[in-house]
C-alpha cells in the first residue's frame, strides 16, 4: 500500500537510497507491486570507498539522480501482504522500487534485491530480468 | 295487648313486633331458595343437540362417512427422506472427501496432526516443494487450522537477497507438491505465532544455508567431501535433486 508520502527503498544502482512516493499515476488508490508512481529521491547513495579519493566527480558520475530530483518509479516490492491466485501469499519486510525514466526504461543498469514475480504480468520483463531474484 | 302495659314499656310492643318479623323473614328466605334450586332453567345455558359420546373422533367420522366410489386417485409424491437424517453433518463430510482427494497419501495431514507427536511445529524450518516455481523455505513461524481442516496454511519467514520475506502457503494445495521438514526446532517453542522473529533482534536470517546441507545429505552417495568442492559442484547436484 503505497501512497502518498510512503518512503521506499531504491534498489537499483541509479544512486537513490530512499524515495518519497508523492503521485500514484493512473488510479486514485494506494499503489501495489508492478504500479508506476512519482517519488522524489530523498537520500543519496554514497557509493563506499571506490568512489572515496575521487571525490565528487566519480560520485557525480556514478549517480544519476540527485537528492530532490523528481523521477517515475515501479514498486518491487511491499510490505503489505498480498495473495497470489494459487492461495499463498507473499509478504516483504520493506517498500522497495526501482526508478525508471517516462518511457519506461530503468534508469539503473542493476538490481540489487528481490522482486515480486508480479512484474511480468505488468509488462516490467525488464526490471525481473535484471534482478538477481524473484520470488 | 293492654293499654297500661303499654304506656309503662313503650318499647316492649316493638321488640316483639321485630322478632316477629325476623321469623317471618328467615321462614320465606328458606323456601325461596329450594323453589330457585327445583325450578329455574335458563334457556340461553341449555344445549340444543345431545353431547356426543366419550369415544366420539370426528376424523374417524368423516372417514366413515366419506364415499369414494367414482372418485378420481389424485397420485401423490412418496415422502423425500429427510437430508438431515441421511448426512447429520454435511460439512465433516465434504472436508474429508476433499482431504482424500488433495492428500490421497494421508502424509500431509500426519505431518500437521494434533496427534502425531512428530509432527512440524512452529520453529522448525521447512521446504515447501512447488509444482510450478521454485522450491520455497523458512522457518515457520505460524500454523493456521482454522474451523475448516481444508483451508490450513502454514507462514515460512526466510531472509532472500538480505531482504525478509514471508510466504503463505495452503497445506493441501495443489499447487504444493511436498513438505518437507529440514531441521527441528531444539527445544518447542513456546508461542504459537513466533512474529517476534520478525524484530531484528530475534531475526534467524537465511536459512538457505541449512536447507542446502539439508539437500546435500538427503541426496545421499557420495558426500561431497565438504570443503574441498566450491559452490557450483554442489549446484549442480541440486539441480540434479530438482527433477527428480
Amino acid at each position: 500500500m503505497i501512497q502518498l508520502k510512503s518512503m521506499l527503498n531504491v534498489i537499483d544502482n541509479s544512486g537513490a537510497a530512499v524515495a518519497e512516493c508523492i503521485n500514484v499515476l493512473k488510479m486514485k488508490r494506494a499503489a501495489k507491486v508492478g504500479d508506476r508512481i512519482i517519488v522524489v529521491v530523498q537520500k543519496q547513495r554514497n557509493f563506499g570507498p571506490e568512489s572515496g579519493p575521487g571525490g565528487s566527480v566519480s560520485v557525480s558520475a556514478a549517480n544519476k539522480v540527485r537528492r530532490g530530483d523528481i523521477r517515475h518509479a515501479v514498486i518491487v516490492r511491499t510490505a503489505k501482504k498480498y495473495s497470489r491466485p494459487d492461495g499463498s501469499v507473499v509478504k516483504f519486510d520493506d517498500n522497495a522500487c526501482v526508478l525508471i525514466n517516462k518511457g519506461g526504461e530503468p534508469i539503473g543498469s542493476r538490481l540489487n534485491g528481490i522482486v515480486a514475480h508480479e512484474l511480468r504480468g505488468k509488462k516490467w520483463s525488464k526490471i525481473l530480468s535484471l534482478a538477481p531474484m524473484h520470488l | 295487648m293492654s293499654l297500661s302495659s303499654q304506656s309503662a314499656r313503650p318499647l316492649a310492643c316493638l321488640k316483639q313486633a321485630l322478632r316477629q318479623c325476623r321469623a317471618e323473614r328467615q321462614q320465606q328466605q328458606t323456601r325461596s331458595y329450594a323453589a330457585a334450586a327445583a325450578e329455574v332453567q335458563y334457556p340461553s345455558l341449555q344445549t340444543r343437540y345431545p353431547l356426543p359420546a366419550k369415544s366420539f373422533r370426528t376424523s374417524q367420522a368423516t372417514k366413515q362417512n366419506r364415499f369414494e366410489t367414482g372418485m378420481r386417485k389424485i397420485p401423490v409424491a412418496p415422502q423425500v427422506p429427510s437430508t438431515r437424517k441421511l448426512c447429520p453433518d454435511p460439512v465433516a463430510a465434504v472436508t474429508a472427501s476433499q482431504i482424500s482427494a488433495l492428500d490421497a497419501t494421508g502424509a500431509r495431514t500426519r505431518l500437521f496432526s494434533q496427534e502425531n507427536p512428530d509432527r512440524a511445529r512452529v520453529g522448525d524450518i521447512l521446504l515447501v516443494r512447488q509444482k510450478s516455481g521454485e522450491p520455497f523455505s523458512g522457518v515457520c513461524i505460524n500454523i493456521r487450522q482454522g474451523n475448516s481442516k481444508i483451508d490450513s496454511a502454514i507462514l515460512l519467514r526466510n531472509n532472500l537477497t538480505r531482504v525478509g520475506v514471508e510466504m503463505w502457503y495452503k497445506i493441501y494445495s495443489p499447487n504444493v507438491e511436498g513438505i518437507e521438514v529440514v531441521q527441528r526446532k531444539a527445544k518447542r517453542a513456546r508461542r504459537a505465532r513466533l512474529y517476534y522473529m520478525r524484530q531484528p533482534r530475534h531475526d534467524v536470517g537465511s536459512v538457505d544455508n541449512i536447507v542446502r546441507q539439508y539437500l546435500r545429505q538427503r541426496a545421499g552417495g557420495p558426500m561431497n567431501n565438504a570443503k574441498g568442492r566450491d559452490a557450483r559442484s554442489n549446484k549442480k547436484k541440486n539441480n540434479k535433486r530438482g527433477r527428480n
